[in-house]
């Protein structure tokens, strides 16, 4: 059997170890407001109140080898709720690293063993020469076809710039014209940013896999890269768990960044109030709908409600204001869309799936044309959930209708449109 | 790595996010006082959605059909009660404007009226209450009427049986009748209410759930299913339901996590931002800092540290369950500011011999003494602070489960407390 090299866990223990100063398990009412605001509730026969109370009573071969710790994606809700704020994701992650690496998903111990693979720190082994090339031909590319952008710049590695600037590998690796509409935005706005050769990569799956160690290796080497570069500020782009793991790292291992983290929507938000990104919602003459996905990364687990109000602000002003729906519930009270913590990568589609069907109702409920979640694990999980369910919505990225709205979006640009915000390019 | 401490200025500090809390908020931004509030997740989301004024007085065996002559008789039976120290005209107004607060932001409640109503519990018993979401009013005319009347449950869901309530009503309500379905969709596992309300914001789960209750009722006219109609939207839910069915239909409480505490708290946090209030939810005060001019409000979110300085605050932080009071081996204490707590002499006194004890337990009557404006007292019985209010379940000399009155004890004190607070802001 290959539970058999799992090791056990004393669960009662670690869990004690974490509790927050002054709580008790004896005060846990087992009420179930974690259970009953978990998408994971359910899945492989587990939920959090169950994770805990067995926790309690010792059953730690159960719960060393169960393999809901790969469902749960450790998006904290459960403890948001917890009048105890019992942090079982924390318990989770022990768990996770308790597996042989042979025994976890393979998707999610490849993508991690790819990051470590090159000093790009990509999770799909983009090497630092290939990313250079990449975002230079596509520049040059943009430079040549499109009138109004000869001058455009990607300035890789330039030293004392203030925005240091990461990159989901998704783009540069299979749609780098993705990758133009937020340079266009940076140009407009004037900002003095660069990307690195090394460390530039947004992904960071070694925390999914529980393995601490791979974790700090990987944030040890993207620190190392800011500093380098003496960049003031890491800009964590549409990306969720980049900006977590990084900025838990940081303060986890006590790494010595000479910077500050922040995250794009932030600035979309301050560089429209500024007059920076002149967007408005003329150009949505029909009243398209389009609703926001609060990435858990970034909401609950880190700014709160700061952020998802500026979230709100940009897609508002972007949209219009009557085109603009909430999802139920939001912000930091958000359900996670199912494609965090490595779910995506871990090979259990039906699982995943299940865990999204709350997403994909949600999301229905609203009505909503499009969906714009700033984060690639939420939009892949998204469409993919549109796909499965039958819906009917889109999911675009912030630059996208940034740019569109600005009446700037290139002819390569528009992968994610559907044929109403088209025709009105046409 | 580079951060700094969030900081935020305003009139008044709210600490605590129950129905103490969120009530001082209601009247606060009602009065336009510049507010913040911070409080833990606390036990909000565990309320029926009733809220009562006074349901019983100690020592007394009937229930009280009226309310505000009770208020009456428990002045001379329990004449410390912070209920006493209140005019009645404040007491209606405070939930007056309490429930038209709730019922314009999208849960519409029954207003307060001259007697209580008779309303029911998951358990098939009874209560007095004051006040009810309209989505359970008609479970409570359908029993005064005595009308035949279906009450639903669901396969999969705990802590609610539609048995229970038909075999401890039948004396009083021969016409009730049960049945389980099994809910659209969710055929296997654990159900929770709140994973099924949410699913009934969506249109085709009630259409789904409307074929199985038209199917269920047959001759019955009138259904009770557990609170589960909807989250964001009950009322539209509601009305939507009754009229895919031609049925009568109103929820019944269920055991916690129940919907309707957690209808409440998701309005209260996504609308009181929306009207300008500063809103920091799930999150405890670390440290508070009184001094002559105002107050600093010390604290923490995921994200880093967070300060408020305020003009006044409320402390509305609930009782041992909220972290409002703290007990240890051998004494009751307040942890915020070690607020002198009025307390049994000893533990040996915390409880009575028999749990259920018509007279209840001492502890449950411990608590923080405060002035007629609401300021808490300190060891000399002066005023701690003139800044500085109290509201809500943490205050001394009640027992509000045994009294039902735990809603009016929180919303009443509380707009006693903004009412002070406007006072000194004002002068």
């Amino acid at each position: 059997m290959a539970d058999n090299t799992i090791p056990t866990i004393n669960f009662k223990e670690q869990a004690l170890a974490l509790l927050p100063e002054g709580a008790s398990f004896d005060a846990c009412l087992t009420c179930g407001l974690c259970s009953s605001g978990c998408p994971a509730s359910g899945i492989e026969n587990m939920d959090p109140r169950k994770f805990i109370r067995m926790a309690m009573l010792g059953m730690d071969r159960e719960l060393s080898t169960t393999p809901w710790v790969w469902c749960c994606t450790q998006c904290k809700r459960c403890q948001h709720v917890c009048p105890m704020s019992i942090d079982i994701s924390q318990l989770v992650f022990i768990a996770r690293g308790n597996w042989p690496k042979e025994l976890k998903p393979s998707g999610i111990v490849r993508s991690c063993e790819l990051i470590r693979a090159t000093d790009s720190t990509s999770a799909m082994g983009l090497p630092p020469e290939d990313f250079v090339f990449v975002v230079n031909d596509v520049l040059e590319e943009v430079r040549a076809s499109q009138p109004g952008f000869a001058h455009l710049q990607a300035p890789i590695d330039k030293p004392g710039a203030h925005f240091f600037v990461n990159q989901n590998s998704r783009e540069p690796m299979n749609e780098p014209d993705e990758m133009v509409p937020l340079w266009k935005i940076f140009d407009l706005v004037g900002a003095d940013w660069t990307y690195s050769s090394k460390g530039w990569a947004a992904e960071n799956f070694c925390m999914f896999s529980g393995d601490e160690q791979a974790w700090y290796e990987v944030i040890r080497k993207r620190v190392d890269a800011v500093n380098e570069l003496g960049c003031e500020v890491w800009l964590n782009t549409e990306c969720g768990h980049s900006y977590y793991t990084m900025w838990q790292a940081v303060n986890r291992f006590g790494l010595d960044a000479h910077f500050r983290l922040e995250s794009l929507i932030t600035y979309y938000a301050q560089w429209i109030r500024e007059g920076k990104l002149p967007v408005n919602a003329d150009w949505n003459r029909p009243g398209i709908k389009f609703t926001v996905q609060d990435p858990c990364m970034i909401v609950r687990k880190a700014y709160g409600e700061s952020i998802a109000e500026d979230m709100r602000f940009v897609v508002r002003t972007l949209v219009g204001e009557e085109n603009f729906i909430d999802m139920q519930p939001n912000r930091s009270a958000n359900y996670c869309c199912g494609g965090g913590g490595g779910f995506l990568q871990a090979g259990m589609t039906e699982h995943r799936r299940t865990y999204g069907k709350r997403k994909f109702d949600q999301i229905a409920t609203t009505g909503a044309a499009y969906v714009l979640p700033p984060c690639h694990n939420c939009h892949s999980q998204m469409e993919d959930l549109n796909h499965h369910y039958g819906g009917n919505y889109g999911v675009v990225h912030f630059w996208t209708l940034i740019c569109l709205s600005l009446g700037i979006l290139g002819e390569n640009e528009r992968t994610y449109l559907g044929p109403d915000l088209l025709a009105l390019l046409d | 790595m580079t951060s700094a401490t969030r900081h935020h200025r305003c009139e008044l500090a709210v600490i605590g996010s129950g129905i103490a809390g969120f009530a001082a908020s209601i009247f606060a931004t009602n009065r336009r006082l510049s507010t913040a509030q911070v409080g833990n997740t606390g036990a909000i989301a565990y309320t029926t959605g009733y809220l009562d004024l006074l349901g019983t007085i100690s020592g007394e065996n009937q229930v009280l059909t009226d309310p505000w002559e009770g208020l009456t008789r428990l002045r001379s039976s329990e004449p410390d009660h912070p209920l006493n120290s209140l005019e009645e005209a404040d007491i209606r107004q405070s939930f007056s404007e309490f429930t038209t607060f709730v019922s314009d932001a999208g849960i519409l409640y029954t207003p307060p009226a001259d007697h209580n109503i008779t309303a029911l519990t998951p358990a098939g018993t009874l209560k007095q209450t004051l006040c009810v979401p309209a989505t359970m009013a008609a479970g409570p005319r359908a029993l005064q009427t005595q009308s035949p009347c279906l009450i639903i449950d669901f396969k999969g869901l705990k802590g609610f049986s539609g048995r229970q309530v038909a075999a401890n009503l039948q004396d009083r309500w021969p016409g009730l009748s049960c049945r389980r379905l099994t809910f659209p969709g969710m055929e296997r596992g654990e159900l929770y209410p709140e994973v099924m309300a949410r699913a009934l914001e969506v249109p085709a789960t009630r259409r789904q759930l409307a074929d199985l209750l038209r199917h269920a009722a047959a001759e019955v006219k009138i259904v009770g299913l557990p609170a589960v109609l909807g989250m964001h939207t009950p009322d539209l839910v509601h009305r939507d339901l009754e009229q895919l069915t031609g049925l009568t239909i109103f929820e019944i409480p269920t055991m916690p996590p129940s919907v309707p505490g957690i209808r409440l708290r998701e309005l209260f946090e996504q609308l009181f931002p929306q009207r300008g209030l500063t809103l920091v939810p799930q999150q405890k005060v670390d440290r508070l800092h009184l001094s002559g001019e105002g107050a600093l409000l010390e604290l923490a979110d995921n994200y880093g540290p967070i300060t408020i300085e305020a003009k006044a605050v409320i402390l509305a932080t609930g009782r041992f369950l909220s972290g409002g009071l703290q007990a240890d081996v051998t004494r009751i204490s307040e942890p915020l500011l070690d607020l002198p707590v009025t307390q049994p002499a000893s533990r040996a006194e915390w409880y009575r011999e028999q749990y259920t004890d018509r007279l209840g337990h001492p502890i449950h009557r411990a608590g923080i003494e405060i002035d007629r404006q609401g300021r808490p007292l300190g060891r000399n019985g002066e005023p701690v602070n003139p800044r500085l209010f109290a509201a809500g379940v943490i205050l001394a000399h009640q027992d509000w489960i045994r009294g039902r009155s735990g809603a009016g004890i929180a919303i009443a004190t509380a707009f006693r407390a903004v009412t002070a607070a406007e006072q000194l802001l004002r002068s």
